[in-house]
């Protein structure tokens, strides 16, 4: 069974830990020593039932009631399994939100509809982030209904209030979808809830089932990624990784940048030589009168890769980033240039003229490096286009070309 | 228990293997004789061609089974590997958590310290107990081993800590998305060799394996890879269920991380 990732937005307290542990009780993936472990830390604390508490393995964390770190949970529904992800809402934290993040090829949105909570700042700094990480689909879960007596009138609002802010955001139309819920009730989560009634569509896990179904597009042709070099014996191999396309042996490569073509000799996938490798392998290889370096990037022969030191690119910023930073990309590192042109406004989500990025912002940039690359926007090749930056070595932000 | 793409997860793991040996200049791992440890030593001998590029070191308290001493020492020999046997000294006197973490921890931060290694690969998996749910791939120490999990470095796009992240050594964990079944499906599918303690005897077999003074062997018939797989497929305790230390309280295992404890 292939699991797929959901990562898990929100808030802080609109209910996100609330949401697994219920998911994981209604849909029999938790053990019953786990179910009671929780119950027996929810009595000593003097508190009804938390199912978060399943999920939540720290001490302290219980007793602050904050998820510090990305925690995983494993649901299985229908024929599929569902990794969640359950990332801190907690701003400090973000470094570690967007490691989390990362992972997930769609999200769930949590916005709490209880009075005084609703659609947040942090709700909309998550969608601006969970866009830049290439994330295509979001399923929002408007929770806490039984708080407000089940109101489709509450529901709405919100509905409107994040449709509004995905569309200047610059998600598709129809790709992002909403579900009243009460992860405490477990409403709606798997089965229709007689509660809501005048929902008529999907509960939760049948539109994140949807949303994991839905076909990914990018291009075919071949990205191998050199990583660096490895002995047999007496011979020396390329290692790489191909995150796109397929790689034969006998096959002629055009390694960039250094502009040069090579034919692969022999091709080794987990330990065997073999005639052919495709997405996802990680390959050893013999390649005789080339010297690939880690960071080189292996294209077929007839494809035109742009390289250069200038482009574009989204930014995300964790404090402040500096005019110069390092900038780490396909495992190589860079000097780089920032010079920043744009920010997203987090109240309407457009872009807006500005020479900086505040933290936790995010922005357009143009970027200057100290070396040539190749330069492939993420929309194109998401395991190209993107990278990370680094002012004295502590991380500061995040981005993606084009 | 979920089962995952095992083609796919040993992509990943071999991946963070491969560039473990790329970044890092004294590379070591840590071998068990379980099930885990093994596995992950399969994975690296596929990803180099045959030969693992880098020393296995055993923390050996004294006080394993037997048949752990003879599992490890036919496979070392078998699988031509580079062995460093660690031995920690018992203290009587302490059981449990404070035995695992002065014992081992202190066996392995000699060693450590005696070849220099800079990078330690250790098989620990996510779905192992709620605390490793926190752990990233690769988690560096510092000089007193210590794990500041509140503070970790940022982790995506394939970009992970180096050497120059910390002053003291960085752990990798190539495993961590493998579940328990995952393991024991890969053990089956590439034949790894199995340590027999996990095979039922009397009617009782371990499903994870500590020292002789704290493990204790699970209700189970299961005499092959296959019927351990289809026990674990309904059952409902937790794996660690028969190590003494987790029982103690709820964040010994976040205790025991802190201190540098695998
Ligand atoms: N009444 C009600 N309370 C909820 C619901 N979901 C979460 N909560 C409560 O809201 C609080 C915060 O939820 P939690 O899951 O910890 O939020 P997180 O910070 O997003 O993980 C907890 O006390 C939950 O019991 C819900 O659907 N209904």
């Amino acid at each position: 069974m292939d699991i797929k990732r959901v990562t898990l937005l929100g808030n802080k307290d609109h209910g996100k830990s609330t949401l697994i542990g219920s998911l994981l009780i209604a849909t029999k993936s938790a053990t019953k020593q786990r179910i009671d472990e929780a119950k027996k830390v929810s009595m000593k604390l003097g508190r009804d039932f938390e199912p978060g508490f399943i999920l939540d393995s720290f001490e302290e964390e219980r007793e602050g009631g904050l998820t510090i770190d990305t925690t995983r949970a494993q649901i299985t529904y229908r024929d599929a399994a569902f990794e969640f992800i359950d990332v801190p809402g907690h701003e400090e934290l973000i470094g570690n939100m967007i490691s989390g993040a990362s992972y997930g090829d769609f999200a769930v949105l949590m916005v709490s509809a209880k009075g005084g909570e609703g659609v947040t700042e942090q709700t909309r700094r998550h969608l601006v982030l969970a866009k830049l990480l290439g994330i295509r689909r979001v399923v929002v879960a408007v929770n806490k209904m039984d708080m407000v007596a089940y109101k489709k009138e509450r529901f709405e609002a919100i509905v409107e209030s994040v449709q509004e802010f995905c569309m200047n955001v610059g998600f598709e139309p129809g790709s992002v979808v909403f579900v009243p819920v009460s992860a405490y009730n477990a409403d709606n989560l798997v089965k229709r809830s007689m509660h809501i009634r005048w929902y008529r569509g999907k509960p939760l896990m049948e539109l994140i089932y949807e949303a994991a179904s839905a076909r990914k597009k990018g291009n075919r042709g071949l990205r191998l990624l050199f990583q660096g070099t490895i002995k047999s014996g007496r011979k020396t191999l390329y290692t790489g990784k191909i995150v796109n396309g397929r790689l034969r042996r006998g096959q002629r490569i055009l390694v960039m940048p250094l502009g040069k073509n090579a034919v692969v000799s022999s091709l080794y996938v987990k330990g065997k030589e073999i005639g052919s490798a495709s997405e996802g392998n990680n390959v050893a290889l013999e390649m005789p009168g080339t010297h690939a370096t880690r960071g080189c990037i292996g294209f077929e022969p007839e494809s035109n890769p742009r390289c250069g030191t200038v482009f574009e690119a989204m930014v995300f910023s964790v404090g402040r980033i500096p005019k110069k930073v390092q900038l780490r990309m396909n495992g190589s590192e860079f000097m780089a240039d920032v010079s920043v042109f744009g920010e997203i406004d987090l109240k309407s989500g457009k872009i807006k003229e500005a020479n900086s990025i505040k933290p936790l912002g995010t922005g357009k940039a143009k970027i200057r490096l100290s070396r040539s690359v190749v330069i492939e926007s993420a929309a194109e090749c998401p395991e190209m286009g993107r990278f990370l930056l680094y002012d004295s070595g502590k991380f500061a932000g995040i981005g993606v070309i084009g | 228990m979920i089962m995952q793409n095992i083609s796919e997860l040993e992509e990943k793991s071999a991946y963070i293997i491969r560039e473990t040996k790329e970044k890092f200049e004294n590379v070591a791992a840590l071998w068990s004789g379980g099930k885990d440890s093994t596995a992950m030593i399969m994975i690296a001998r596929r990803a180099f061609l045959g030969k693992v590029p880098f020393p296995v070191i055993h923390i050996d308290n004294g006080i394993d089974f037997p048949e752990t001493y003879k599992f490890r020492d036919d496979l070392a020999k078998k699988w031509n590997l580079n062995l460093i046997v660690a031995k920690s000294r018992i203290k009587p006197e302490l059981s449990g958590f404070s035995c695992c973490g002065s014992n081992k921890t202190d066996a392995l931060k000699e060693v450590m310290k005696e070849h220099g290694f800079d990078a330690l690969i250790v098989s620990i998996r996510r779905d192992e107990h709620g605390i490793r749910a926190k752990e990233r791939y690769f988690s560096p120490r510092d000089t007193e081993f210590k794990w500041n999990y509140k503070d970790q470095p940022a982790e995506l796009w394939n970009n992970y800590s180096s050497k120059m992240d910390t002053k003291g050594h960085v752990r990798v964990h190539p495993i961590l998305d493998w579940n328990e079944i995952d393991i024991w499906q890969y053990t089956l599918k590439m034949k790894v060799p199995v340590n027999p303690l996990y095979y039922s005897s009397n009617g009782y077999r371990y499903r994870s394996l500590g020292c002789t003074h704290c493990t204790v062997p699970v209700k189970s018939n299961a005499r092959s890879v296959k019927q351990i797989m289809d026990e674990l497929k309904v059952t409902e305790t937790e794996e660690r269920a028969g190590r003494e230390q987790d029982k103690e309280k709820a964040y010994v295992m976040e205790k025991l991380r802190a201190l540098g404890y695998m």
